[in-house]
């Protein structure tokens, strides 16, 4: 039987869309009967803060547009690398007209998520396994953190008003004489609410994309580290290795000890965002309330705000780092050339994969990163980033690594205590060693960047 | 008619655990005597202040009033209430942390023989005893707060973490700790940055077992007169005691945290955690266990010595509650007094456990009845920890006197007792014969005055000074220093190096101790800069606002640290 040729070149199609992720990776093939053959990848689909006047679904409509006429009305292939709106909320559909029908339209032969996402790990799934598994588990925590994700708006609500307001009084009726009006500073900062609405939304479950993502292949493969990658057969030539996330097992065979569970955290926290806030059941029904604060206790309530403030945002930092750990990591391997895209998986998903010396005797071979977590200080491990071997200060140096960045400054973390997203000391790291694009050098009205590569060597070998 | 006498303490109903442990099916209580006071409505004292404020809900409960009671000796409201009582109402919530609290200030009052004082400037604590709805509490510095959440339990009922005795007494430790030594909190050593959580467990797990209802409870399930000696053996005792109560203790609570006792009670000796090849004991909160546990273990050994002289066959039940209750005390006495004797900064656990020791040996030389000493040093050696000074006068890890005889004769003794300026004197004319590094900025960070009862009834006067001495390099300087630089750290990365001592001085104002960490002591620097620089404290910003929050959370969440793998 004769072997399907490898593909000749790459382009990987880098989308402006704001905070968020959109890659297309087009392989070329040589041509059959005086036509050009391509396959096509895409590499998740969500945008956040796109900014300026732009409208997130028109935006994201004009990109699947583009990748129905790039892909010539077919994809080969999905993948969702994790279940964060920055990834997937274009796979939203409206009634036929959503963006997500559109990728819908492109009939992708397989539909690529994480392990986590499996319908029958669902803890809603109509015929559950006879005992309560630990991925079921995990997956269940996922939903607390949505829930989670949604308690924490709704508690910004009131943290958006003034310092001083309380809620029903003994009386029935709202405090006296601090219901604030103009200039009364409210309970929590603007910065801080701004970053705690950014990653709450970010955190708050998409159920039209989750949906459609679950129809719109022709086959599903839930993958995690060293699993088939549900690419075989579709692309000649081509080897996919998938080296993240790791299954619970594999993650505990790493960390010697698991002696909590952290979803039980998750759990409480998500009940308890439902379950005490004004107007539920009081927490001591029977017990008297003051209608304002008296005097002693003024100092002291707004910094209690200030607490609370901070720790929800703690908490939804965890949160945040816990799903973007459920990203799917892929690395390409065609001609010679290795091509890895991590989704956002930070420092904990790398962990299992980084313990292998196969993999990072792979992985010195990386030609294309695409920079975890939009540049984030925790998603490139410093491990992963040295054993690149095609690192080079030399911008003249062929076959130079390349490194990729969709990101936007001044939506995560912060500058004054070293968090901020992209991280100014890695980009300095990308730009000296790499031919670094990032989503930040388009020009006001570009829309997208392409990077091009020729495939031409020897097919991959080796495995996982 | 003379007014009659003003009564000195006040006893208040806790909660000895917390509501999930009971005792003949009711939630174990127990009374605590803490300091009599003048009580506004909160409960609100001299040091104290509970705002029941929950941030969550935006609601300010009222507080009960706490009038003078009759003959002068005030009321306790919840004596002999039911459980629903305990935990249906605010005030009560209010009303025990306000007492465990103060029972933990008491303690630390009464063992170090003066006032203790918070970080903060001012005097009153504020306490929340709902402070918002979240598997968390913390000590806040920058609040001048301890914090306490509340959240949905398993069985659908809430749990509080204000009626948690041992996390109370934890949150409180925190505080104390952070008035008594302010520079333990920086980022140091491995052991230093365990040394507050494994300190403040220390403290919230022996106060519960120095409660003798919680010791009673817990010795077997038969309720005789007397207990079997097989039932006390120390493999036994382990078992029973501290394996049932860690089973039971924090059940409840632990989304808030992991289980100290359970955690720190099986963990079997072994010299390996503390290696520094140990990525896991490397963490905080899993190093701090290790301090647990050696303390644990000195526990077991002091209370089953001390039953060894109460018969072969049938003992005394009270007795051995209270032998139990004792040895728990005297360990948690211990324990606070070691901290006059600790460095001022760059604590280790071998600091730790020379001042154990020393201070003990100050206060009562002879150690021959109980073996409390050898049983620490036992223990401590059993988990890898070896005390820092070699000891003295046939006694292993004692701190040494000083070497050099320093001149008094230029200061005067009553200043001397209280005054930082002629504490400073003192050094400034005497750096040559306290080894200080004369090139650095020195500052006195404070002056305290104590008085101690030894148990021959008689008085021990003393006077602790911290100082502590600061160097700014750049990272090319260090190796002039002594100190490796970090293989990847950049020549101009400004570092700060520390060092101090604590000085103690005897009742005739002469130098007894000089507790010392010198800041030119190469091999700890750069131990402590190879540690520093690997877990990214170099990193702009570096926060440690709310620091106790993040820990706790981390704890909560079995959180693993890779600082090393981030772009700090």
């Amino acid at each position: 039987m004769a072997t399907r040729p490898g593909p000749t070149g790459l382009t990987v199609r880098t989308y402006q869309v704001g905070f968020g992720d959109c890659f297309l990776l087009s392989f070329h093939y040589p041509p059959r009967r005086g036509r050009g053959q391509g396959r096509h990848v895409l590499i998740d689909f969500g945008t956040t803060k796109l900014g300026g006047k732009r409208d997130p679904k028109a935006h994201m409509l004009r990109i699947a547009n583009d990748i129905k006429a790039v892909c010539g009305g077919k994809l080969t292939a999905v993948v969702a690398t994790h279940r964060h709106q920055d990834h997937i909320s274009g796979f939203a559909t409206q009634q036929g007209k959503g963006p997500g029908d559109v990728i819908a339209g492109l009939r992708p032969e397989v539909v690529i998520q994480p392990w986590t996402e499996h319908p029958r790990a669902r803890p809603d799934a109509r015929k559950p396994p006879r005992a309560l598994t630990g991925r079921q588990a995990f997956v269940g925590a996922l939903q607390d953190m949505h829930r989670f994700a949604e308690a924490l708006l709704e508690e910004l609500q009131r943290l958006s008003t003034p310092a001083l307001a309380m809620s029903l009084g003994a009386s029935g009726g709202p405090a006296e004489g601090v219901e604030g009006g103009e200039g009364v500073k409210a309970a929590v900062g603007r910065r801080m609410r701004e970053q705690l609405r950014f990653l709450g939304e970010n955190n708050l479950k998409n159920k039209s994309a989750v949906e459609n993502l679950m129809t719109l292949g022709r086959r599903h493969a839930y993958v995690h580290y060293g699993s088939r990658s549900g690419l075989e057969g579709l692309l000649p030539g081509v080897r996919v290795r998938v080296l993240g996330p790791p299954t619970l097992e594999q993650s505990a065979a790493i960390a010697k000890q698991r002696k909590k569970d952290p979803g039980e955290f998750w759990h409480f926290q998500a009940t308890a965002g439902r379950r005490y806030a004004p107007g539920g059941d009081p927490l001591f029904p029977e017990a008297d309330r003051y209608a304002a604060p008296p005097p002693q206790a003024r100092w002291f309530v707004p910094r209690l705000h200030a607490a609370r403030g901070d720790q929800l945002l703690e908490i939804v930092r965890s949160l945040d780092d816990a799903m973007n750990n459920t990203s799917v990591i892929l690395l390409f391997e065609a001609g010679g050339k290795r091509f890895l895209f991590p989704g956002d998986a930070q420092v904990e998903n790398w962990s299992y994969a980084l313990k292998h010396k196969a993999v990072c005797k792979l992985l010195e071979g990386v030609d294309l990163y695409k920079v975890g977590h939009h540049g984030s200080l925790n998603a490139t491990p410093k491990t992963l980033w040295g054993l690149f071997k095609h690192k080079s200060e030399d911008e003249g140096e062929s076959g130079r690594l390349r490194s990729l960045v969709s990101t936007l400054r001044g939506k995560h973390g912060s500058v004054d205590r070293g968090t901020e997203v992209p991280r100014r000391k890695l980009l300095r790291e990308l730009a000296k060693h790499s031919h670094c694009f990032s989503t930040e050098h388009l020009k006001k009205g570009d829309w997208y960047h392409d990077e091009k590569f020729e495939l031409d060597g020897p097919g991959p070998g080796g495995g996982v | 008619v003379p007014a009659p006498p003003q009564a000195r303490t006040r006893p208040l109903t806790i909660i000895a655990q917390d509501p999930s442990v009971k005792a003949d099916g009711r939630i174990l209580t127990a009374t605590v005597d803490v300091p009599a006071e003048e009580l506004a409505p909160g409960p609100w004292g001299a040091r104290v202040h509970v705002i029941d404020y929950d941030a969550s809900t935006r609601t300010l409960y009222k507080p009960r009033k706490y009038p003078g009671g009759k003959g002068g000796v005030p009321d306790d409201p919840f004596a002999g209430a039911d459980d629903r009582a305990l935990l249906a109402d605010p005030t009560f919530h209010a009303q025990n942390v306000y007492a465990i609290v103060m029972a933990t200030l008491a303690r630390f009052e009464r063992a170090l023989g003066r006032r203790v004082s918070w970080s903060f400037q001012g005097h009153q604590l504020k306490v929340a005893p709902h402070a918002f709805a979240d598997a968390n509490a913390f000590y806040s510095r920058p609040d001048e707060a301890l914090l306490f959440g509340y959240f949905p339990g398993r069985g659908g009922k809430t749990v509080f973490s204000c009626l948690a005795h041992d996390v109370v007494a934890h949150e409180t430790t925190h505080a104390l700790l952070d008035g008594l030594r302010e520079r333990y909190t920086d980022p140091s050593s491995p052991d230093q940055a365990a040394f507050h959580e494994g300190f403040a467990d220390v403290v919230a797990v022996l106060s519960v077992f120095a409660l003798r209802p919680v010791v009673a409870a817990l010795l077997d399930r038969r309720r005789g007169r007397t207990v079997r000696r097989a039932h006390v053996r120390p493999r036994v005792l382990r078992k029973s005691v501290l394996l049932q109560l860690g089973k039971e203790m924090g059940a409840e609570l632990s989304a808030v945290r992991d289980r100290p006792l359970r955690e720190s009670a099986t963990l079997p000796p072994s010299a390996d955690y503390l290696r520094p090849d140990n990525a896991e004991y490397q963490e905080p909160h899993r190093r701090g266990q290790v301090l647990v546990a050696a303390m644990l273990d000195a526990f077991i050994r002091v209370w089953a010595g001390r039953l060894e002289a109460l018969g072969r066959t049938a003992l005394n039940r009270d007795r051995v509650v209270e032998e139990g209750a004792n040895a728990a005390d005297y360990l948690l006495t211990m324990a606070v007094r070691a901290l006059d004797y600790s460095v001022p900064v760059h604590m280790e656990f071998a600091d730790f456990l020379s001042a154990l020791l020393t201070a003990d040996h100050e206060i009562r030389p002879d150690d021959s009845t109980y073996h409390f000493r050898d049983h620490l040093r036992a223990s401590f050696a059993a988990y890898g920890v070896r005390p820092s000074s070699p000891g003295r006068d046939g006694e292993a890890g004692l701190w040494l006197h000083p070497k050099k005889k320093p001149r008094h004769d230029r200061t005067h003794f009553e200043a001397m007792q209280r005054d930082p300026d002629e504490v400073f004197r003192f050094i400034w004319e005497n750096r040559v014969a306290l080894d200080l590094a004369d090139d650095c900025y020195s500052r006195v960070l404070s002056v305290r005055p104590c008085l101690r009862i030894g148990p021959d009834g008689f008085a021990l006067r003393e006077t602790v000074a911290e100082y502590m001495q600061v160097l700014d390099v750049e990272a090319r300087e260090l190796g002039g220093l002594g100190i490796e630089k970090p293989a990847d750290m950049p020549a101009d990365t400004p570092v700060r190096l520390h060092g101090g001592a604590t000085l103690i001085f005897d009742e005739y104002g002469r130098l007894k101790f000089s507790i010392n960490n010198k800041l030119r002591h190469p091999r700890r620097q750069t131990e402590r800069l190879g540690y520093l620089w690997r877990y990214g404290h170099f990193s702009r910003g570096a926060s440690f606002q709310r620091r106790f929050s993040h820990l706790h959370r981390l704890r909560a969440l079995n959180h693993s640290f890779q600082i090393w793998e981030r772009w700090t």
